[in-house]
This record gives C-alpha cells, sequence and structure tokens, in this order.
C-alpha cells in the first residue's frame, strides 16, 4: 500500500504535465499535419515564447499570462512571415530544404536569446507560481493545473476553429490533400501561412507556461521539441484526443521515470521513450 | 593486379602537389593561428565530406554527427584513463562509433525521410543526457556532467596534429572519390533518386545505406577523435552539441550537396567565417543560422553546383576537355 501511496503524487503530476506537454505538441502537429514537414524550430519559438513574457514581467511588470496579449500577436506575425518568405519558398525547392530552413530558423532563434538573454537558466516566477493545494495526499501545485486546464481550453478552441470557420475548414483540407485543396478553389499558400501563425501563437502560449512550470535556457528548445515530436507519434495526426494521451504518456513517462531512477534520469526516459516509439510504430498509435 | 582509382587518374599529379605543399607548411614556419585554422579545416572538411556521402549521395539527412564525434571523442578519453595510449584511442573511437552506428541503425533504418531525420536527431541528446549521469572511471562525479581530459597528449605539439588531421581530411576526399566510382557509389545514386526502383532492379536499399552510414561513423568519429585528442579535454555539452551538425551540414550545403568539390570550397567558407567571427560567439552562430537559410533559398544546388552551371565554366571544361 505504501507503494501505491508513494506512486499517487507522481501519477497526478504527470497527467498534469501532460498538459503542458500536449500544449507544446499542438503547434507542431498542426504544422506537421499541414505542411508534412517537422517544424526543427518549434522548440525553441516556444523557448523564445518563454523570454518574451520573462522580459514582458522584469521589464515592464506584466503578468506572465496576460503578456500573452501582446506574445500571441507577435509570434503570430513573425510565423505568418516565416512561412510566407521562407518555407513556402523552400517548399519549392525541396522537404529537405524546408527541414534545413528551420534547423537555420532554430540556430538563429536559440542563439538570438542567448545574446539578449544571457546564457543563465531563468523562470517565471510571479506571486502565484508558488502556491499548491492538498487534494488528499497529495499537493498539487497551481501551475500544474493551470497547464492542464490551458491545454483543455486550447484544445477545445481549435477543435472548434477547425471545425466551424473557413480558414479552418481550408486548413483541415490541405491537411488532407493539398492538390484536391488548390483544385477546389483554396489559396494553400495562404492556408500554409495562417497554419503556421496560429501555430507560433500556440507557441507563445505553450512558452509561457513552460516558464511558469520549469525554469528555462536558451537551449532547452531541443529537448521540448524532442518530446513533442514523441507526443505527435504516439498521439498520431489529426487526432485531438490522441495528443492528450501524446502529452500524457510523456507526462508520466518523466514523472515515473524520475520516481524510480532518481529525478535526473527524467529526460533520459523521456527521450528513449521517443526513440522506442519512432522505431516500433513511427506511423503514430492514434494516427489515421 | 593493378589498382587502379578511375575517378583521380587524371588529377593525381596536382592533387598530389597541393598535397605536398600543405604537407611541408609548418616546417616553413607558416604562424601557430593559421595552422590552428587549417587543423580545423581538415577535421571540418572529413565531417563535411561524410555528410555529403550522407545527404548528398544516399538520401540519409542524418541529424546526428555529434553522436559519433561524442562517442569517439569519449572513447579516446576514457581509454587513456585505463591506460590506453590516445594514438591508439583514436583508432578504437572511431571503431566505437562504427559500434555504436551498428547498433542504432536497427531502430532508425526503418525509418524514412523526415522520420529518419528526427529519429537521428534524438541521439546526441539521448547521449548528452546519459553522459551527464555516467562516469565509468576517474573518481566521483564533481557538480553536473562527466569531464575528462585526455592524458599523456601534453607532448604532442600542434604541427604533428596539423600533419595528423591532414591525413583524416585527404583520406575522406579520396575516400569520396573511390566510393562514387565503386559499384557502392552507383548504387547509392540509383537509392538517391528513387529507393523503389532501385530496389526493384536488385539493389539492397538497406546494406548499401548501411555501409555508407557505418563509413561515415568511422571518419566522424575519427576526425572528432582527433579534434578531442588535440584539444585535450572533452565535455558532454560541448562534445554532443549541435554545433558539429551545423558545420558539417552548413559546408555540404554552401558548396553544394551531393557535388564531390562541394565540401572543399564549403569548408573553407565555414572556416573562414570562424576566423572573421572567432570574437563573437553568438552572433557567429546566429549569421550561420542566417546563411544557411539564404543559401538554401537562393542557391540550393551551392556554390559549387552554382558556378557549374555559369556559361563561363562550361566554356572553360569545353576547352579543357578539347584541347
Amino acid at each position: 500500500m505504501e507503494v501505491l501511496a508513494g506512486l499517487t503524487t507522481p501519477i497526478v503530476f504527470g497527467i498534469l504535465l501532460g498538459g503542458l506537454y500536449t500544449l507544446i505538441a499542438l503547434g507542431l502537429s498542426l504544422v506537421f499535419g499541414v505542411m508534412k514537414v517537422i517544424n526543427v524550430a518549434h522548440g525553441d519559438l516556444v523557448i523564445f515564447g518563454s523570454y518574451l513574457a520573462f522580459a514582458a514581467m522584469t521589464m515592464l511588470g506584466i503578468d506572465p499570462i496576460l503578456s500573452l496579449v501582446m506574445g500571441m500577436p507577435l509570434l503570430f506575425v513573425i510565423g505568418f512571415g516565416v512561412q510566407r518568405f521562407l518555407l513556402n519558398r523552400a517548399f519549392a525547392v525541396s522537404l529537405d530544404a524546408a527541414l534545413l530552413v528551420c534547423f537555420g530558423l532554430s540556430i538563429i532563434f536559440q542563439n538570438f536569446c542567448q545574446i539578449i538573454w544571457t546564457p543563465f537558466s531563468r523562470s517565471l516566477k510571479p506571486p502565484y507560481a508558488l502556491e499548491s493545494f492538498s487534494v488528499g495526499v497529495v499537493n498539487i501545485p497551481l501551475v500544474y493545473l493551470l497547464d492542464l486546464v490551458t491545454a483543455l481550453v486550447v484544445m477545445l478552441l481549435l477543435r472548434e476553429f477547425l471545425r466551424r470557420t473557413y480558414l479552418g475548414k481550408a486548413i483541415n483540407a490541405a491537411s488532407q490533400d493539398t492538390k484536391a485543396a488548390l483544385l477546389m478553389g483554396i489559396n494553400t499558400g495562404r492556408v500554409y501561412a495562417f497554419a503556421f501563425a496560429i501555430a507560433m501563437a500556440f507557441a507563445a502560449i505553450a512558452g509561457v507556461f513552460l516558464g511558469l512550470t520549469y525554469p528555462f535556457t536558451p537551449t532547452s528548445g531541443v529537448a521540448f521539441l524532442i518530446i513533442a515530436f514523441g507526443v505527435v507519434i504516439v498521439g498520431g495526426l489529426g487526432s485531438m484526443l490522441g495528443t492528450l494521451i501524446g502529452g500524457m504518456v510523456f507526462g508520466l513517462a518523466q514523472t515515473l521515470g524520475g520516481y524510480f531512477l532518481g529525478a535526473v534520469a527524467q529526460m533520459f526516459v523521456a527521450y528513449i521513450l521517443v526513440f522506442v516509439i519512432l522505431a516500433v510504430r513511427p506511423q503514430g498509435i492514434f494516427g489515421r | 593486379m593493378r589498382v587502379t582509382i578511375p575517378g583521380l587518374r587524371g588529377g593525381l599529379i596536382p592533387f598530389a602537389a597541393v598535397v605536398v605543399v600543405l604537407a611541408v607548411l609548418p616546417v616553413l614556419g607558416m604562424p601557430r593561428e593559421w595552422l590552428l585554422y587549417l587543423f580545423l579545416f581538415f577535421i571540418y572538411l572529413a565531417m563535411a565530406n561524410m555528410w555529403n556521402l550522407l545527404a548528398g549521395y544516399s538520401g540519409l539527412i542524418c541529424l546526428c554527427p555529434a553522436a559519433f564525434v561524442g562517442v569517439a571523442g569519449y572513447t579516446v578519453a576514457i581509454g587513456t584513463w585505463v591506460g590506453l595510449p590516445f594514438y591508439l584511442g583514436i583508432i578504437a573511437g572511431a571503431i566505437a562509433a562504427v559500434a555504436f552506428a551498428l547498433l542504432i541503425s536497427f531502430p532508425v533504418f526503418r525509418l524514412r525521410g523526415i522520420y529518419f531525420a528526427i529519429g537521428t536527431l534524438v541521439l546526441p541528446e539521448v547521449l548528452k543526457a546519459w553522459f551527464l549521469l555516467w562516469r565509468p572511471v576517474g573518481g566521483v562525479m564533481v557538480g553536473r556532467g562527466a569531464g575528462y581530459a585526455v592524458k599523456g597528449v601534453q607532448g604532442v605539439s600542434l604541427t604533428e596534429w596539423y600533419w595528423v588531421a591532414l591525413v583524416i581530411g585527404i583520406a575522406s576526399i579520396f575516400l569520396m572519390r573511390i566510393i562514387l566510382s565503386s559499384k557502392l557509389g552507383l548504387g547509392l545514386a540509383a537509392i538517391r533518386d528513387n529507393d523503389d526502383t532501385a530496389a526493384s532492379s536488385g539493389i539492397d536499399v538497406f546494406r548499401l545505406k548501411l555501409y555508407s552510414f557505418v563509413i561515415a561513423a568511422f571518419i566522424m568519429g575519427m576526425a572528432g577523435a582527433i579534434f578531442y585528442s588535440y584539444g585535450g579535454y572533452i565535455e558532454p555539452v560541448g562534445a554532443f552539441s549541435i554545433r558539429w551538425l551545423l558545420i558539417a551540414l552548413l559546408a555540404t550545403v554552401i558548396g553544394g550537396e551531393g557535388i564531390k568539390e562541394g565540401p572543399i570550397i564549403g569548408t573553407a567558407i565555414v572556416v573562414i567565417l570562424h576566423f572573421l567571427l572567432a570574437r563573437y560567439t553568438g552572433i557567429s552562430l546566429l549569421i550561420q543560422g542566417a546563411l544557411l537559410i539564404i543559401i538554401m533559398l537562393l542557391v540550393p544546388q551551392g556554390i559549387v553546383g552554382y558556378i557549374q552551371k555559369t556559361r563561363a565554366y562550361r566554356l572553360l571544361s569545353k576547352l579543357a576537355s578539347g584541347r
């Protein structure tokens, strides 16, 4: 019984952390689904979002979550520009070219953060970041709960957007079959740009909650890119529920790995899991 | 039996002359700083040639050069702690990189295209996480990370390291030419153009890709082992850094992917860039990232590819062949 009681905390934490990983993975999944390219800069853009909130908090004294009012439009515009001027051209060359352009962006954003905010570890610590409450035997930090709640809200919004608006339907159509969508009169270049821009706005949200949950450095991006990729692979493309479950799988892998093997082995367990899933079932578990 | 290397016969004499000049440079009293940059040039050239073999000729977008470099570097360093001299350690390092490549080939060769790329991207991160925790020899771990000094390299001068790097750099050029004019090279070209067609014409796709993966691991590992033996110290964050990928990738892309001469020109430009921006580390990487994007979008065939397409080059090569 004692083992079970001890396990409750990592399991609850893992599920809540799953919300954070789902948030990070949503943008990656959207871009991967529509354009069939892995945006290897996604992790760095998420971290860039964390730094924007950090700057807003330290320089202007704005709450990180409120700062999203500025952060989301900014990353939206950056995303739109990146897709319109860089990636759309790279697609004309080849899919590999697009991947390498994303890699270039990753290096640029990583080093931009490093130059502006130094390589030291930072974190977002507004007053409520330290609060927690108890449910039974588990003491839950408020931020962890916010991760899951936000993930659920963002997912619902995205689902409704994809179902109800013209743009959402166009994105869906382009992700299912680009050529058919083009023939039906959808401007796929514009749809791509909006999809990427929306993914970047999600990266801004993910960045803020990542910063609230974990300390971050300019080079943290790769770790979260790999986890987000793992989430996308587990969840499969086009399945929201799959993405949420994928997020929880990685949240649990990390907390349970930490519980059994010590805190330092957490990330190691998550990476190995990505690798095993890739090797065993690259098309995903919930995928179409 | 006479061994002939078809791709080389014509240019062998000028090529040999260049190598001899490069080899005697340190004796002629070249400044130390220049020697160091030439040392880096040869190490990076070996990396770029192998990346070109993978991406340009085998269609494998392999994002894990750092894994081979780090594994080999750690083999040398740990080897010197258990009594293996570093010169044997360099060879052991290359072999360790090959062993690692064989081990991971089972999972990653099941993946194709973009999945292969991401699968290999994970590897250096896994190794970094592992080496941050693992300290096989040399007492307890201090702080975070298993940093090791390479023992017994104090007596070796930069000139000697320069010669070692020259050998690996030149060897990588030779190796590329031999591979490309062999049956392996032809098979790889067929695979790059279309896997399925190649497979249906009786080419063992898996085996040929594995060969080039293993060859690349060997040379990249050896280059990394030489680099860290010269440096005398290795630690996980630097050894498994994405910087290694950026160097190999950028040099290949600038010069021209899938072009034999591409990496030579590309590496020269990368080293010159490192030299010019040596004092501004952060900005240097930023500029390299921007350069990668610019080249990819404006001259995706690379500088050598671009020159080969110009009218002046065609005219010259016509003159040269019709003399």
